[in-house]
């Protein structure tokens, strides 16, 4: 950072599970924090300003735009993003869902719409397809038209089988 | 991507902490609670302050409660809150109508009720980067002269663009601000001006710190109808709240409309007095949606075609009172 | 044949974990030590002589490290090697509002930026020519100096058969304007290039270009390096849909700063400056007249198209072309003119966008079809079924057909819908509509002329069983990532997880042509066969040998090995071995090679292609109208892509397909204020359907098998977007009779049509009764 600048402060936040301590400028967003300072570049950027949901993280489990936080407001709270949606090495039940399904074309919007879904799922087990349509409504995917999307919301929350179920190369044949 | 001008930031743990850290910094500071709407503003370079003070810290402003015959709303309850509240969902349907009609649900999450009343008035040759405007040669709001909306105008009429706005103003709505020399109230009609570079009644110094709004007549009923493109995301094209109250013959004892997304100050209908102690009969509602039509005029200060959104303003209006729901006992 | 092993199933994407993990780099994830921070400065004009660029104040900004101006890269390029009229940085004059006219590389973005207003440019204001009827008025200035035709960027006309007398023996004409709105890609990744010259004067460049080979060329070419010391890395590409098929004036600029600063420089665009970048679908101004027989032949077909072009050619040569060319299916023309012209204006630079150039007229057609059918009082689907161009046959502009499943495709929407027992039946304000269409699998020919593959494929088989393929080919989200390894797993019988895909990296890759044209599956698809070919050959001698049989007795499948006795059967991992043992180390290349198609005259190779698929939608809509506010209640999509390769994926293209075209027939526009300026460079103001926008879509597959595709496959990505417009266009008329014919219907336009027509039929009603 050039100099002439408001001094950077420290803060202390809960990311993925790990306390980490960060030095920020007051205007960094806490998508700039994620992506430039700790190289967590799941979190995308699609569109500057709220308009798109890429940038959306879960913050103490609420999906929330990553590009219009002040990284400095998230002092002592816990930031989830796609990095730390797997739990271990089995990746979360809507990220293999996602893929099952063909919902990853592109893949950029996608680690924001997962956040979203699984959000949703935490606090509706199994929804509606129109609560589905709504609890994704600020994600914007240009790829594809949503079906496989909302196809793997139902898959991952059991209301929905595949049409095959091709097993992850990492389980051996489990998935 | 776009970024954010420096800035130095401030966190008060109290309503007279931040009031005095505006004070101090008077001229070259803004008040941060959601950020949906300054945020986008600042990236826009729509606002450089050297000084934002975070209210997230501020104890005691997200209180949903009803007491002494008032609703009270903290300005800093999310609009999400709002779209789910039960205490909201009974007593002041239109208002959570209007919730969820806001934004996405990440914006709702982080949005604000206060941030809301207070949004900036929004302009298609205002709300867009320093590059932008620079090539538009700039406007009346800001760093210019010249309104590109009503040429030759000399007063800005950037839109009022909060849905929340028009549902508080039928239910009569009063709100409670905070500066230097203590607190006062004031009615939220009294609250807008018809001036899009400044369309609220509040200091630099002074934070918007309670929404109160009387609590529901037997027979109150209210309903919101809000014209958008996309189903989501979209801030209003054209917005309307109705609210009233009808006696145990059927027969309305008041009768308000507000339009909004016109211009800088969200619409209180006028003339309507002649409805009180009839019923509202589809002719009636019609005679209410005519005269609504008659005295709103939508500029082309958002892309949608005005003359559209004009000829919808009775359509709204009747779908309102179509839509409305009875405020049910607490 | 035997059956398949995994063409055909409902695979994982080879890269679907990384994507769904975040582990998957975009552009923009990767950052270099030291790496600098590039902004482009852009012209506030829509049309300026540069005077002078004075760097003096700019320099002085603590935070920056170099500046670069046009004339230091005056070379001229673009993606179509005939017309290289545009320039990494304006060194003469910017032809729009967000023209590049200088860089800056500085520690951080911020910096950048706020030394972007520290450049002092002197401007010569010329006339704006925004709209393409300015542009040709006589005495207009040149947007181009020294071209032969004034602001003519392409003119194209071409006939076939005696038009004339086809309309001469028509029973019914249909006439009518049309216009299609602009429309752009908004891939959600806005557009990232880093570059990084070592000390040996290598050039690397990631970009997120779904072009990296002519990206490699021009680069070399304008930064005046041999080709062998530029590399082009395509990182994960977050969306493209024709939006990132030129090379753009970043890729230059970071390039040329790295080699000024010796240091890394990358430069993101801001949403802003994607609408900037655009190369979006062109606006058309079409006049189209067609006539049919009695018994509903088409027998003339007469279009006059003005194609606003934008500031710079980009693919217009092609547009111009396909305009007319790509529209001679699926149904018979029995004869057939064009005359279109595509000029320059003084606004961002239109291109390709998914359904290149004929998803403008498809539009046009398809209602006048309509229209001209319902004067015979023809079934809308009755009269798209007589006129079936037919399988293995030339199109009236000389384009050979080979598989044609569009009967099927008519057949399963029909059923679908359940139209014959609702159409013309539904309730005021609901209607059906439908509309057909058919696009390219590739082009035949290369952007360059030349005798070169158009796609290759090497793989390399390990000792241990592992399999690495290296393709050119750009995954921009369509899966051309997991194709080489479905397609080589069925060919050498190993299981397509053991296979590992090296992809769009001009130091290790093949070359491929890019992600344009529909032409993936199909040529690098041929290229994969052939080298999987190549090395069955091997692998099965090898077997044979061991087991004392012939190779063409030995099978494999999904990493298993089997011979003709019973119970004989090996892993893949042994059959490489025994291979490796008899032949050495083992690998083999494939290549699709361009095949000499298309009509014998000037521009009769341009829609030329090796297969073309065929679509056909039904549309359900139901209409407000009180508020002229419609909702497609349905689309149901079929789609003849030959063989699905994968059928999920195959899925996913065509409701993606259906999607972008109900956003564009519902909402999207690229529109301008009179300066030239875009009205709102933004995803808040130019708004693309969201999760509750989006239709109800039923994609149904229909695979007739196309002798030339590999395993019969042919293209699904950008063929089904064409069918949804006019279909809704349909579905709107007979919902409640009024044809819209200017894109995207906004509920005001529906709105105003559904009122005049009231005042019509009040006033026909009125003269009725007055004439009783």
């Amino acid at each position: 950072m050039p100099a002439g600048r408001p001094p950077k402060t420290v803060l202390t936040l809960k990311v993925n599970g790990d306390s980490v301590e960060l030095a920020v400028e007051p205007r960094t967003t806490l998508l700039e924090a994620l992506r430039y300072t700790l190289r967590l570049t799941g979190s995308k950027q699609g569109c500057d300003k709220g308009d798109c949901g890429a940038c959306t993280v879960l913050i103490d489990g609420t999906p929330t735009l990553a590009c219009l936080t002040l990284a400095v407001e998230c002092q002592g709270r816990a930031v989830t993003t796609i990095e730390g949606l797997a739990r271990g090495p089995h990746v979360h039940p809507v990220q293999d869902a996602f893929d099952l399904c063909g919902a990853l074309q592109c893949g950029f919007c996608q680690p924001g719409m997962m956040l979203s879904a699984a959000a949703l799922l935490e606090a509706n087990a199994r929804p509606t397809r129109l609560q589905i349509r709504e609890a994704l409504s600020g994600n914007l995917c240009r790829c594809t038209g949503y079906k496989q999307i909302f196809d793997a919301v139902e898959v991952a929350s059991g209301q929905r089988e595949v049409a095959e179920r091709d097993p992850r190369p990492t389980t051996g044949g489990e998935s | 991507m776009l970024t954010l001008p420096p800035f130095t930031y401030h966190a008060p743990a109290t309503v007279s902490e931040a009031v005095a850290l505006l004070a101090e910094h008077r001229g070259d500071v803004k008040l941060l609670a959601g950020g949906t709407d300054l945020l986008p503003n600042m990236k826009h370079r729509l606002f450089t302050p050297a000084h934002l003070v975070g209210l997230r810290s501020v104890r005691g402003l997200a209180e949903i409660a009803e007491k002494d015959g008032a609703v009270r709303l903290g300005p800093m309850v999310s609009i999400a809150r709002l779209a789910r509240d039960p205490l909201v969902e009974q007593r002041l349907p239109s208002l959570q109508a209007a919730a969820q009609a806001i934004a996405g649900p990440q914006l709702r999450q982080m949005g604000t009720l206060g941030g809301n009343l207070c949004l900036d008035t929004r302009c298609v040759f205002y709300n867009q980067t320093a590059f932008w405007r620079l090539a538009l040669g700039y406007c009346l709001k800001k760093d210019g002269t010249v309104c590109h909306v009503v040429k030759a105008g000399k007063r800005c009429v950037a839109a009022a663009s909060n849905d929340t706005a028009p549902a508080l103003l039928t239910l009569g709505a009063r709100i409670r601000v905070a500066g230097p020399l203590g607190t006062r109230d004031v009615a939220l009609a009294d609250f807008y001006f018809a001036d899009g570079v400044r369309n609220l009644g509040l200091q630099e110094d002074e934070v918007l710190t309670g929404i109160e709004v009387p609590s529901p007549e037997a027979g109150q009923r209210s309903g919101f109808q809000k014209l958008r493109v996309r189903e989501a995301v979209d801030y209003p094209s054209l917005s309307v709240a109705v609210s009233s109250a009808l006696d145990a013959g059927g027969n309305a004892r008041w009768v308000r409309v507000a339009v909004s997304a016109l211009g800088a100050r969200p619409h209180l209908v006028g003339s309507l007095e002649s409805l009180t102690g009839s019923k509202l009969t589809s002719a009636a509602v019609a005679e209410i949606g005519r005269i609504a039509h008659r005295q709103c005029h939508p500029l082309t200060n958002i892309n949608i075609d005005p003359a559209w959104r004009r000829d919808l303003i009775p359509v709204l209006v009747k779908r309102a009172f179509e839509t409305c729901r009875l405020a049910r006992a607490s | 044949m035997k059956g398949h092993a995994v063409v055909g199933r409902r695979l994982r994407k080879l890269d679907g974990l990384k994507k769904a993990t975040g582990e998957a780099k975009y552009a923009d994830d990767l950052e270099l030590p030291r790496m600098l921070h590039c902004k482009l400065l852009r012209s506030p004009h829509a049309h300026a002589r540069i005077r002078r660029i004075d760097f003096t104040r700019c320099r002085a900004h603590p935070g920056v490290v170099e500046v670069l101006e046009g004339a230091e890269l005056p070379a001229r390029y673009g993606v179509i090697p005939w017309t290289p009229d545009e320039q990494a940085l304006a060194a003469d004059k910017a032809r729009f509002v967000g023209d590049e006219v200088a860089a800056v590389a500085a520690l951080d973005e911020l910096a950048a930026e706020e030394a972007l207003a520290l450049i002092d440019v002197e401007w010569e204001v010329l006339p704006a020519l925004v709209e393409p009827e300015q542009a040709l008025a006589a005495g207009s200035p040149q947007i181009h100096e020294g071209k032969k035709h004034g602001n003519v960027s392409k003119h194209v006309g071409l006939s076939f058969g005696d038009v004339d007398a086809g309309f001469a023996a028509s029973a019914s004409v249909a006439e009518e304007d049309f216009f299609y709105a602009g429309s752009t890609h908004a891939a959600i990744e806005p557009h990232c290039a880093l570059a990084q010259y070592d000390a040996e004067g290598n050039l690397t460049l990631w970009s997120s270009t779904q072009i990296p080979h002519y990206v490699h060329r021009e680069l070399s070419r304008v930064l005046g390096l041999p080709e062998t010391r530029v590399r082009v890395i395509q990182p994960f590409l977050g969306g493209a849909f024709g939006g990132k098929s030129d090379p753009f004036a970043l890729e230059f600029v970071v390039a040329k700063l790295a080699m000024k600063t010796g240091r890394p420089v990358k430069c993101l665009l801001t949403r802003e400056e994607v609408f900037f970048a655009h190369r979006g679908r062109h606006p058309m101004k079409m006049r189209f007249k067609v006539g049919l027989a009695k018994d509903g032949r088409i027998e003339a077909v007469d279009s006059k198209i003005l194609i606003d072009g934008g500031a710079y050619s980009s693919f217009g040569l092609v547009t111009a072309y396909y305009s007319g060319q790509l529209l001679t299916g699926p149904y018979t023309f029995g004869s057939y003119r064009f005359d279109s012209t595509r000029v320059f204006t003084n606004k961002p630079p239109c291109g390709p966008k998914r359904g290149h150039g004929s998803v403008q007229p498809r539009f046009a057609f398809e209602v006048a079809l309509d229209m001209a059918a319902e004067k015979l009082g023809l079934d809308p689907i009755e009269v798209r079924r007589r006129n079936f161009v037919g399988e293995n046959v030339l199109t009236v502009n000389g384009q050979t057909i080979t598989s044609n499943g569009f009967l099927q495709c008519l057949d399963a929407v029909e059923a679908a819908s359940r139209w014959k027992e609702r159409k013309g039946k539904l309730p005021y304000g609901r209607g059906l509509g439908v509309a057909g269409s058919m696009y390219i699998s590739g082009t035949a020919y290369p952007l360059y002329p030349n005798e070169l593959p158009q796609s290759g494929i090497q793989v390399k088989l390990d000792r241990s069983g592992k399999v690495t393929i290296f393709s050119g080919g750009s995954d921009i989200g369509q899966g051309l990532n997991s194709l080489p390894a479905y397609l080589i797993a069925e060919e050498i019988g190993c299981d397509p997880r053991d296979c590992h895909v090296v992809v769009s990296d001009t130091d290790l890759t093949p070359v491929d042509l890019g992600a344009y044209s529909s032409r993936g599956t199909y040529m690098i698809g041929a290229a994969c066969l052939e080298a999987g070919q190549r090395l069955w050959a091997m692998l099965s001698e090898a077997v044979g040998a061991k087991w004392g049989c012939p190779g063409a007795a030995v099978e494999g499948a999904l990493g298993t090995i089997r011979g003709p006795a019973d119970g004989q059967q090996m892993s893949f991992r042994e059959a490489v071995q025994l291979a490796e043992a008899k032949f050495g180390t083992l690998g083999a290349t494939g290549s699709y090679r361009t095949q000499k198609l298309g009509g014998d005259y000037r521009g009769g190779t341009i829609g030329a292609s090796p297969a073309y698929s065929f679509t056909a939608h039904v549309v359900e809509v139901r209409v407000d109208v009180e508020t002229g506010v419609w909702k497609v209640e349905r689309v149901w999509a079929a789609h003849d892509c030959g063989k699905a390769l994968n059928p999920t994926l195959v899925e996913g293209q065509i409701e993606g397909s259906v999607y972008m075209g109900f956003g564009e027939a519902a909402m999207e526009e690229m529109t301008y204020l009179p300066s030239g300026l875009h009205a709102g460079p933004s995803l808040l103001d130019y708004r693309i359907p969201t999760s509750l926008d989006t239709p109800d879509i039923e994609a149904t597959i229909v695979e007739p098998i196309d002798p030339g595709g590999p395993h019969g496959a042919k293209e699904a990505g950008e063929g089904p977007l064409h069918p949804v417009i006019p279909a809704i266009a349909n579905a709107l008329y007979d919902a409640v009779g009024v044809r819209l014919t200017a894109l995207p219907f906004h509920p005001a336009k529906v709105l105003a049509a559904l009122r005049a027509k009231a005042k019509h039929d009040g006033l026909a009603e009125s003269a009725e009764r007055g004439a009783c």
